[in-house]
């Protein structure tokens, strides 16, 4: 019975009235979806620290190293042939390749300039200038943490 | 060169005075209760006889308990000048420069005197500079060369490992230039005098002074120190070679060792100079004007060919990983997370450096199969930033829908105000 | 709706609701050729209103430390999904609140609603300008990216020109004498609780006194406002106003999808100052003047005396409702309206004048 009053000024009316609604709406999803979104973290809970677990202590055996990444930079776990474990960056200071750990000269090499750093991480052979930046190591169980320092 | 003054009548005198005023090596040093040479030349007015006094409570000698007597000879004792300074009793006031090698070496080629002061530096120095150019010059009566005095000073002299010290890295350049730079005196031993400003233009005397790398080589790193003579043709590549390990490795490997050989050409000089040695670029391999194959090689035979292959390898694996560097940079700007990127990126670095390395072999598929693995890890780096331009583009299309959608709204509740106004 | 109707009644019975209802349905704003003048204030409370939303936001995931603060943010704008919008969106909302502020300022300022009884809203608006300004200073330093970080050394080694406490200004600003991680837990401390407390306490003020004394209406458009037919307040003139946050929210987002803001590079206190350092644009006229003026003039440090003027100018721009004694004859003083354009085409000018690189 209402559609037989309807004049075109009314249903014009309606019609912009239910624009309204609609598009409102949709601003006020288009507004809130990404807050309900950012809200909920993403998988990787925590922002990126200075500190990373680097590897397992049983996979580590003495006189071996291995590359973990701090962020994108490359770093080195080595474990000593008597067992110490200690962590360096492994960019080489010589000129930004990545070292090595070499079992048969039980110390860091990198292979772009045959540069060496004793186990200290000290440059003791080749080109490189300076030592390589040395990091903690905590060992938590069979977890091994590196901590950059600040 | 101030040292060449003596009249010859007086070196001799001096010279004999010298090897008498050599301390016997049983003695112990004892340290003057009372010297009277310090005491007396510090008042002197006459400054040429008063610094030495001044220096010595800096030098390493004196604190060892070797004061002016232990070379100077005489009588630290006696009040009397006449007395503490009777030439009859070993004392030599100047020394000749052909004195003061052998003066120094009485006691530094002692190695059983040495090891009661300083058991840990060599003993050689003296039958070293015997050989050197500044010793044998020497010995054929030069006086203009270079004696122990002239690099590490005759008074208040200092370990090596004293900033202060003259032969210090980062000084010892200048040391040498005092007299390699003069050309003059350079031009009468046949030495151009102008290889101190070509070093200093070199990566090694930037990695010194920039990076303060005080184990960059300076002057006697490849001439020697107390032997300091220059490094002969064959053994060239044997100094570049303690340091630069891989590369003369793979050059020994390469064809070139025995052709430079034959050729009596320096191994490493050849391509990369000897004292302005810069950082060599890709645009050095090739025959054309100012590359260094060109020496030997001549457009169109094998080495011209494989030199071709070889810099455009190069210049490929350059220029690949620019473009993605910038092209991950800028995304990088935008917000996006590149960490992956520039795992690769690194890994693309590394790969370039080890093919320079290979360059040494002049093997085109050994400089190739390291830039095809920098080629391979820079297509990666590029494909994730081509990745995160689309995420970007992705994220412009959304924000432009809802852009539509809240301009729809804003023309609606536009339109109904207009429409409830009327 | 009667549900509805049932907890109104509720509420009245208790609050006694009706002289509230009431005063909301004769409120009404005046209708003449500079209506338009009456949204920015409006404007400006929206972008406020953004930047609270998406500051609570940011506070999810933010960490004020030297270490990692600029970690975190990164984390934002990479990890966090729709970070990168939210961290835009915050940056550039503080611009065009800023912006719109100024706009309500000169605009107020023009048709002279500053004059008695009007002296407290301007005084308070005055204050919040200060205290916008004082947001995006703290809030610039956050992200601690280089430029964040050097920006910040400069800007608060202008107050050690002080007079007499300059020094404990600095130590006060900086938590020390350097800028450090010190400096960025303290401009935190501000930015999220300091400023806000001191904004919503002069805030309610300055929207109280307006529903105090209604719209003001230059006296030279008294004749045609009397003429027409005045816009009802609800819920005519919300809805307009409703149209200009929509264009708010549509700048936003098209500024954040062309023109998402940067994170910059990590801040090295030990690195050296890159070139071209700038603060934020609302600082720049100040900046550029300062760096106009000679090391000395007449004796005194130049920018000294340079802080010494803007100190000045900004004292008379607060009286301004006491200066301005109007003209006899109904309207505010010609001296004052030709001051005001004066000073909007000094900011302006040097503003895009800094833009174009005038002053390189």
């Amino acid at each position: 019975m209402r559609a037989a009053n309807e004049t075109p000024a009314v249903s014009r009316r309606t019609a912009l009235n239910w624009l309204l609604g609609t598009s409102l709406g949709a601003t006020l999803v288009a507004a809130l979806y990404p807050v309900f979104r950012f809200v909920i973290p993403p998988r990787v809970a925590e922002a990126p620290v200075n500190r990373v677990l680097a590897g397992k202590l049983s996979q580590l055996p003495d006189n071996s190293g291995k590359i973990f990444r701090f962020g994108s930079k490359p770093a080195i776990l080595i474990r000593t042939p008597t067992g110490e474990v200690r962590a360096f960056s492994a960019v080489c200071t010589h000129l930004n390749c990545t070292v090595q750990y070499r079992p048969d000269f039980q110390h860091i090499w990198c292979a772009c300039h045959n540069g060496q750093y004793d186990l200290q991480g000290k440059n003791i052979s080749g080109p490189p200038p300076k030592p390589l930046e040395a990091y903690k190591v905590d060992i938590a169980g069979d977890d091994v943490y590196v901590t950059r320092g600040a | 060169m101030t040292r060449q003054l003596a009249n010859a009548t007086l070196a001799i005198l001096l010279a004999a005075g010298a090897r008498a005023a050599a301390p016997p090596a049983a003695a112990a040093p004892v340290r003057a209760v009372k010297d009277a040479c310090l005491t007396c030349h510090a008042k002197l007015s006459d400054e040429r006889l008063r610094k030495p006094a001044e220096l010595a409570s800096a030098d390493i000698h004196q604190t060892q308990g070797i004061s002016c007597a232990g070379c100077h000879g005489g009588n630290p004792a006696a009040d009397d000048p006449t007395v503490a300074m009777d030439p009859r009793k070993g004392f030599v006031g100047k020394f000749t420069p052909q004195a003061i090698p052998e003066m120094c070496g009485s006691c530094h080629s002692n190695a059983a005197y040495m090891l009661r002061y300083a058991p840990n530096i060599p003993t050689d120095q003296l039958s070293q500079y015997r050989t050197s150019k500044h010793g044998l010059a020497l010995a054929k009566g030069a006086t203009d060369v270079a004696v122990c005095s002239s690099c590490h000073g005759a008074h208040g002299v200092r370990p090596p490992s004293d900033a202060r010290s003259p032969v210090y890295p980062t000084r010892i350049v200048d040391t040498c230039a005092r007299c390699h730079a003069d050309v003059a005196l350079m031009s009468r031993y046949g030495i151009k005098g102008n290889e101190v400003a070509e070093y200093k233009k070199s990566v090694h005397y930037a990695a010194l002074v920039e990076k303060n790398d005080l184990s960059a080589p300076t002057c006697k790193s490849c001439h020697g120190a107390h032997g300091a003579t220059p490094p002969g043709v064959s053994s060239v590549a044997n100094v570049c070679g303690t340091c630069h390990v891989s590369q003369l490795e793979r050059f020994d490997q390469s064809p070139h060792k025995d052709a430079f050989a034959a050729l009596e050409q320096p191994a490493c000089e050849a391509c990369h100079s000897n004292h302005a040695i810069g950082h060599p670029q890709d645009s050095w391999i090739g025959v054309a004007d100012k590359q260094v194959c060109g020496a030997c090689h001549s457009a169109g035979d094998a080495g011209a060919v494989a030199a071709g292959a070889i810099s455009g390898a190069l210049a490929k694996a350059t220029a690949a990983e620019t473009a993605a560097r910038a092209r991950v940079g800028k995304v990088k700007r935008a917000g996006m997370l590149m960490d992956a990127a520039d795992v690769k990126l690194e890994d693309a670095h590394q790969a370039y450096i080890m093919a320079t390395v290979e360059i040494h072999t002049v093997a085109v598929a050994r400089v190739e199969k390291q830039t095809e693995v920098a080629l391979a890890a820079t297509a990666a780096a590029d494909k994730d930033a081509a990745a995160a331009e689309a995420e970007i583009r992705y994220r412009r299309t959304g924000l432009f829908v809802s852009l539509i959608v809240i301009a729809v709204a804003m023309v609606t509740l536009a339109l109904k105000v207009r429409s409830m106004e009327r | 709706m009667r549900a509805l109707d049932k907890l109104w009644h509720a509420l009245d019975e208790r609050l006694e609701l009706d002289p509230i209802v009431e005063f909301v349905a004769h409120k009404v704003v005046p209708r003449h050729r500079h209506s338009w003048a009456y949204y920015f204030g409006g404007l400006t409370m929206f972008f406020l209103f953004v930047q609270i939303a998406t500051g609570i936001l940011l506070l999810l995931y933010y960490r004020p430390t030297a270490e990692a603060a600029f970690e975190s943010v990164q984390f934002i704008v990479t990890r966090v999904p729709f970070g990168w919008l939210v961290r835009s969106v915050h940056s550039w909302s503080a611009n065009l609140m800023i912006l719109s502020a100024f706009a309500h300022m000169f605009s107020v300022y023009f048709m002279g609603s500053y004059a008695k009884p009007r002296e407290l809203t301007w005084w308070s608006g005055f204050a919040l300008l200060g205290l916008a300004m004082g947001f995006g200073f703290s809030g610039y330093l956050l992200p601690w990216n280089t430029l964040s970080y050097f920006a910040t050394q400069v800007g608060t080694d202008m107050v050690s020109k002080v007079p007499f406490a300059g020094a404990w200004l600095l130590k006060f600003l900086r938590g020390g004498s350097e800028v450090t991680g010190a400096t960025l837990t303290r401009f935190f401390g501000f930015h999220v609780a300091v400023l806000p407390m001191l904004t919503a306490v002069l805030l309610a003020g300055h929207l109280a006194f307006i529903q105090r004394q209604g719209m003001h209406v230059p006296s030279s458009l008294e004749e045609e406002a009397k003429r027409r037919k005045p816009i009802r307040f609800v819920p005519n003139f919300m809805l307009r106003e409703g149209v200009v946050w929509l264009l708010g929210l549509a700048a936003l987002a098209a500024l954040a999808a062309f023109f998402p803001w940067e994170l910059g590079t990590k801040a090295d206190p030990f690195a050296s100052a890159p070139a071209g350092i700038k603060p934020e644009w609302y600082f720049l006229f100040m900046f550029e003047t300062l760096k106009l003026l000679p090391a000395h003039l007449f004796g005194i440090e130049g920018e000294l005396l340079g802080l010494g003027a803007f100190a000045a100018g900004g004292l008379v721009w607060f009286l301004v409702p006491v200066l301005d004694r109007g003209r006899p004859g109904g309207g505010r003083g010609r001296a004052f309206f030709v001051l005001g354009w004066l000073v909007l085409a000094y900011i302006v000018g040097f503003t895009f004048a800094s833009f174009a690189g005038v002053f390189k």
